[in-house]
């Protein structure tokens, strides 16, 4: 989704951010939407506030509830990915390869 | 419930029905446990991400297990974990208990996001579940019985409520299953800034998927 929604609006972005944070997304407010996203899942209250305030000033409070949501639909659907077994089709491994190597996530495929 | 008085952004109005809807659904009796089966379950999953005290529960230990570890430790899920737990409380109750640990999740990350407490768990409501079994789901490439192929939208499939309330959620806190198609879609952060958010969650939450 990451790749098509960047490829469709010719949108400058580094995948390898996603999973190195020394990396820059290039993706305009990139850098603040990955501290709130690593600030809400892994920060402590005083964390999440100066991310969250961060964030707001960066792309309003419209942005900041969106974020919050996109947070909190993919922690249901990680979770309900993994307690079912949910495996990948072949199609999206095939298109998604070259990726999957910039990223570095085929060690976290345990099906 | 879900005012969100305090928090620094103004949350949408279909987002608080939605989240005001989802504590009714979790305290009503289900399809395949009741409202305080379901609150429980909710409280387990809650418990073991935030801490906090134990507290009688109604649930068998299997599934204290499982709302536990949907709830707080999801990408330690393996195959044969799935079976035993299925082998001790049943796929249909195994799932139901999955669409709710992970609506809880979510639910709770919202708040931990806009900057707002946690809303306590609802009271239970009196009442006997369902049991509606779900005839067109077969076994398949998942890990549960699905209806159809498997998909992550068809995941829990096999509980239809819980498949309803998983798809109830997806809109509001992200795009409907057919806005999904809408890579150039802009509101408050734009689609490729969505998806960037999404990829780094699936990342920290070690989701291959």
């Amino acid at each position: 989704m990451l790749r098509a929604s960047a490829e469709v609006t010719t949108t400058p972005l580094d995948p390898r951010s996603i999973t190195d944070r020394s990396v820059d997304p290039l993706l305009p407010h990139g850098v603040v939407l990955l501290d709130f996203v690593d600030a809400v899942l892994g920060g402590d209250e005083p964390g999440r506030t100066r991310a969250r305030t961060v964030l707001r000033d960066a792309v309003g409070p419209t942005g900041l509830v969106d974020a919050s949501g996109v947070i909190a639909n993919f922690e249901m659907m990680n979770r309900i990915a993994d307690a079912t077994g949910m495996p990948v089709g072949k199609g999206t491994l095939k298109r998604t390869s070259e990726w999957r190597k910039l990223i570095g996530i085929d060690s976290l495929n345990h099906l | 419930m879900f005012d969100f008085d305090a928090a620094p952004a103004k949350v949408r109005t279909d987002i608080r029905r939605l989240f005001r809807r989802e504590w009714d659904r979790l305290a009503l009796p289900g399809t395949w446990w009741t409202g305080r089966e379901r609150v429980d379950i909710a409280r387990a999953a809650r418990r073991a991400r935030f801490g906090g005290e134990d507290s009688p529960s109604s649930l068998p230990s299997m599934a204290i297990e499982a709302a536990e570890t949907v709830g707080a430790r999801p990408a330690s899920v393996r195959r044969p974990w799935v079976e035993a737990t299925a082998d001790a409380v049943g796929y249909n109750r195994y799932v139901e208990i999955v669409g709710i640990a992970s609506r809880v999740a979510a639910v709770d990350t919202f708040h931990l996001g806009v900057g707002a407490g946690l809303e306590p768990l609802p009271e239970p409501e009196p009442g006997e579940p369902s049991q509606t079994d779900e005839p067109l789901a077969r076994p398949g490439a998942g890990w549960v019985p699905m209806v159809g192929g498997a998909s992550i939208t068809q995941a829990l499939s096999l509980v239809d409520a819980e498949s309803v309330a998983q798809e109830d959620m997806h809109g509001p806190l992200y795009l409907t299953y057919e806005g999904m198609a809408e890579f150039d879609y802009v509101a408050g952060l734009s689609r490729a800034q969505m998806e960037l958010v999404a990829a780094r969650t699936s990342a920290i939450n070690e989701c291959f998927y």
